[in-house]
């Protein structure tokens, strides 16, 4: 008998709506806009993380400074996603639920491809600074990057390197990360273009320390040119490792290797002369660079770098587009960001169809740990 | 059974209306609590229940939702039939994984499915169909009948149906012959395997229901989060899990799905301070070690003892019925049969022949081989030569529970009862003879299993009656004193219906009151038909009870023959010289009983 009430219960519980809540990505007209940012706070990349955030802030302040949008005061919260994509996935959904207008970050391509499908069904516009070619492959209308993708930085490099200073015996070493596999393919594929075969070919790990067993093998092949596809701490390691086993090569790499950080882990003499391709060389590059760097030195007494460059653009392109809406979300936002034509510290954005905004990238070599354009030279 | 469904109703009821009260953000969450659920159950089904250290269930994890990932996106399979093709895989993963379960167990196991879950990450690191480290996104969401899974909030009611789904089903499974067969293998896989336990294919099944979990909650992950990359499926991974189900309870389903839901939340708690979360884990887990080793499913049974009211009593057996004698064909014949351990010679050319309904006495000093002849008969041995013969039919080199299911039972020197499990399970796994093969039925045809259970269960109640074991029918073994142990393993070996019966040092501990009992006990048994075959150092006890006594030293046999004659035997008396006359016999604990 009593089942059957229990039953009964049930049967009506199924009839009525089903739950759920109404979702206000789209926000109300009134109170602060909530822009999220998600970067790896805690584990191995939260220096990357760290960077992006004040990059973001610095932006946001200055705008909130200046009025706001429409009146509206703009609110910047972080999420910490621990370089995890699954973490990442839960912040895209507490994002969406919670009514974010847009999401800034995250700086590691995994997890800003992880989060793309699920911002993009709650139509939350997403500037990423990730820069793995994959980004663009998705074609979210939801998704942006802040900065060139891999086959940019690689086919400029790869430009220079064969093209330019006739290189041809080019070895190889990258870690099986998301960035590193992501700069290892791009750079194979414009050697590939350039019929060159790479001498030698290492893979290593992310958590890597110990590069001489690979190095080794590279050495007995006595190349002209090492690319190095992996983050700062890792990139100066195996240029310093190769240095101490004798290895004469040049080191090439991408945006990492323009960093202090790369120049001071391999040693300023080791790091010497090594050749960089990014879209942001120095804090000296230009008039408008250096009044960012000066305002940035002053928010956070550190100096500024491309991570700090890129979040800044990002976050000043995001605020000129709510400018355009209003505020608004949404579709329309993400209109509005398509349309942004800025003059930014990376370069001239004009967003294309796979959301890349910058296409082109510089050369530069490393002059005291310090990146000065390759011309100059 | 009908007041736990009542029981239940109130719980289906929250469950159902959990969803209304909950923000989109804290139903994701709930989401992935019951995906880590599902898993903890079957790493409690392999673990808890059947004993085998696996820890590859995260692999197996992640093999279900990378299968769905890579069929839906590089081929274009649906999410449906991706699925079905995912548990499929992760079965076979299972079965993969299960193989050296075969030749190996505890420590070593474990290093082994780690090294396998181990070398899983590193391939879908690597792998160019697996995304390496970027992981597969473009996961569809799962269609059904047109209702919209990409909403957190109608996902979760399909993850409600599959969970109870698969809880009833491990449940069932638990509590059904083929649960208690995996037990017993956990507590002591000899005495299982003697009982007519598959002792390999049991291990398989417990990996193939580990894959079978793994590969559930693969599909479900994946339909959910629509991504996968090598990170979820890590060794730390694989260790929140661990703790989940040894803090919940590892030999209690629903105390494996209490942990993980519960540890699933706490990590949600600790989400800001990620970087010690692991560190918070490490301490809860050793605290529940040390204090708590049955998990919070052991817990209430900790806190409320049991009251000890009336102190449970030994019932006399009731004697068998008594079957006139048939012909007195040969049931046992041992044929010049040799058992050597690399240099050392255990067995030399032993020869016997056992009649029919007869008591056998096997005696002889300590070393003389009389418990490797029992494991030569009982299959633990092959004979390095010789044959043999079970009622005319040579049975040399059959695994042990093929013996048993051709009527072979036996007791151990040194009591090999399943310490975790009740008197009355103790019976019903020797009752349960059905071979492994069997076990489609519970995918099948789970009512006729249910009716098997109830028709072993009445039996089961007979068995206890007739060996006086009622009142201790839940009791747990270790608990009970040694003498009514002694019984409840003779009681277990002849619930197995066996033509011969092995008692290996049935008196050993036992006081004169019990070896009188004991006596009695084992007439009944011959008089019921079936054949004993008695290995006993009580000379008192082997005189009075025993047809025919035959009499081994250093691995041959050099007396055979009624047991007056062999007593006299100088041979026998050389090689014995006192040893062990001394103990009580059968008539003098009689004499010790009438004078109090």
């Amino acid at each position: 008998m009593r089942l059957t009430i229990v039953a009964v219960v049930l049967a009506a519980l199924t009839a009525c709506a089903p739950p759920g809540e109404n979702s206000g990505s789209s926000g109300e007209a009134t109170g602060p806009i909530k822009i999220a940012n998600v970067n790896a706070q805690s584990g191995q990349l939260s220096s990357l993380g760290k960077w992006e955030n004040k990059g973001v802030k610095l932006a946001v302040d200055e705008a909130n400074k200046a009025g706001g949008v429409n009146g509206r005061q703009l609110q910047l919260d972080l999420f910490d996603d621990q370089g995890d994509p699954t973490v990442g996935t839960n912040l895209a959904r507490k994002i969406s639920s919670d009514g974010y207008v847009a999401m800034l970050g995250t700086a590691e391509s995994a997890v800003t491809l992880a989060m793309a499908p699920i911002l993009k069904d709650a139509k939350i516009p997403n500037i990423t600074s990730g820069q793995s070619p994959k980004l663009a492959e998705l074609k979210s209308p939801f998704l942006f990057l802040n900065a060139p993708t891999s086959v940019t930085f690689d086919e400029t490099l790869a430009k220079y390197l064969v093209d330019e200073k006739g290189y041809q015996k080019i070895a190889l070493i990258s870690n099986n990360g998301a960035y590193g596999s992501g700069e290892h393919d791009a750079f194979s594929k414009s050697l590939k273009a350039r019929n060159v075969t790479p001498v030698a070919d290492e893979v290593v790990t992310p958590e890597q320390k110990d590069f001489n067993s690979n190095l080794a093998k590279i050495r007995q092949q006595n190349p002209d040119v090492l690319f190095i596809g992996a983050e700062e701490v890792q990139s100066g390691l195996i240029a310093k490792q190769a240095r101490e086993l004798g290895l004469k090569a040049i080191f090439a790499g991408g945006a990492p290797m323009g960093t202090d950080v790369y120049a001071t882990t391999a040693g300023l003499a080791n790091a010497e002369g090594s050749v960089v391709s990014s879209p942001y060389l120095s804090n000296e590059a230009s008039p408008a660079i250096k009044e960012f760097a000066a305002k940035y030195k002053a928010a956070y007494g550190e100096d500024a770098r491309l991570h700090v460059a890129k979040a800044y653009d990002g976050a000043s392109i995001l605020i000129e587009a709510l400018k355009k809406t209003g505020g608004k979300g949404g579709q329309e936002l993400a209109d509005a960001i398509r349309g942004v034509k800025r003059d930014g510290l990376l370069g001239q954005y004009n967003y294309d169809e796979f959301g890349v905004g910058i296409h082109e990238t510089k050369i530069g070599l490393i002059k005291q740990g310090q990146a000065v354009p390759a011309t100059a030279s | 059974m009908r007041r736990r469904l009542l029981l239940l109703a109130p719980i289906a009821v929250a469950a159902w209306l959990l969803p209304y009260g909950l923000g989109g953000y804290t139903m994701h969450v709930v989401d992935v609590a019951v995906i880590f659920a599902v898993l903890a159950i079957g790493l409690g089904l392999t673990m808890g229940v059947a004993g085998q250290i696996n820890l590859a269930q995260v692999a197996f994890f992640g093999i279900g939702a990378y299968t769905v990932a890579i069929l839906t996106s590089r081929t274009g399979l649906g999410f449906w039939p991706a699925a079905v093709l995912a548990i499929l895989a992760s079965i076979a993963a299972g079965l993969l994984v299960g193989i050296p379960a075969l030749r190996m167990q505890s420590h070593y196991l474990g290093i082994v499915t780690l090294g396998l879950a181990l070398g899983f990450i590193n391939w879908v690191t690597n792998a160019g169909i697996a995304g390496r480290a970027e992981g597969i996104s473009d996961i569809p969401v799962p269609p059904l009948f047109g209702i919209d899974l990409s909403s957190g909030y109608l996902y979760y009611y399909l993850e409600l149906a599959v969970f109870a789904l698969v809880l009833v089903f491990a449940l069932f499974v638990t509590r059904s012959p083929l649960g208690r067969r995996l037990r017993a293998m956990r507590d002591d896989d000899l005495a299982a395997g003697a009982l007519g336990a598959e002792i390999p294919l049991l291990r398989m099944t417990a990996f193939v229901l580990s894959g079978l979990y793994g590969g559930v909650a693969g599909v479900l992950y994946a339909g959910l989060i629509r991504f996968v990359a090598p990170e979820t499926f890590n060794i730390g991974n694989m260790f929140l899990l661990l703790a989940m189900v040894i803090i919940g309870g590892r030999a209690s389903i629903v105390g494996c799905v209490i942990g993980a839901l519960g540890l699933a939340f706490v990590r949600e708690a600790l989400l800001d301070v990620s970087a010690f979360a692991q560190l918070g884990y490490g301490i809860v887990v050793v605290l529940v070690v040390v204090f708590f080793p049955k998990g919070l499913a052991g817990l209430p049974a900790q806190v409320f003892r049991r009251k000890t009211g009336e102190r449970p009593r030994l019932s006399p057996f009731v004697p068998y019925d008594e079957v006139p004698p048939a012909d007195a064909r040969s049931v046992l014949e041992i044929d010049q049969v040799t058992k050597r351990f690399k240099g050392l010679v255990a067995l030399q050319d032993v020869s016997l022949s056992v009649p029919a309904r007869q008591i056998r006495g096997i005696v002889g000093p300590n070393g003389s081989g009389k418990t490797t002849l029992f494991n030569v008969i009982s299959g633990f041995y092959t004979a390095t030569a010789g044959r043999v013969r079970l009622d005319g039919a040579s049975v040399g080199g059959l695994a042990p529970y093929r013996l048993s299911l051709k009527g072979v039972a036996r007791t151990f020197q040194n009591l090999r009862l399943f310490e975790d499990l009740t008197v009355r399970d103790n019976i019903l796994v020797a009752l349960d003879r059905t071979r492994t093969s069997w076990i489609w039925r519970y995918l099948a045809l789970p009512w006729a299993v249910s009716r098997y259970e109830r028709s072993l269960r009445g039996r089961a109640d007979e068995v206890l009656h007739r060996f006086g074991l009622t009142e201790f029918a839940d009791a747990i073994p270790r608990s009970l004193p040694y003498g009514i142990q002694r019984r409840v393993e003779i009681a277990r070996a002849m619930a197995s219906l066996p033509s011969l019966l092995l008692l290996d040092e049935p008196a050993a501990g036992l006081n004169g009151d019990e070896v009188g009992r004991l006596a009695e006990i084992v007439r009944s048994i011959r008089d019921s038909g079936v054949t004993v075959v008695v290995i006993e150092h009580n000379m008192g006890l082997v005189m009075s009870l025993c047809d025919h006594v035959t009499v081994l030293s250093g691995g041959r046999v050099i007396a055979d023959g009624p047991p007056d004659e062999v007593a006299v035997d100088p041979r026998v008396v050389e090689a014995y010289l006192g040893d062990s006359m001394a103990a009580p016999t059968e008539r003098e604990a009689e004499h010790e009983h009438a004078d109090r």
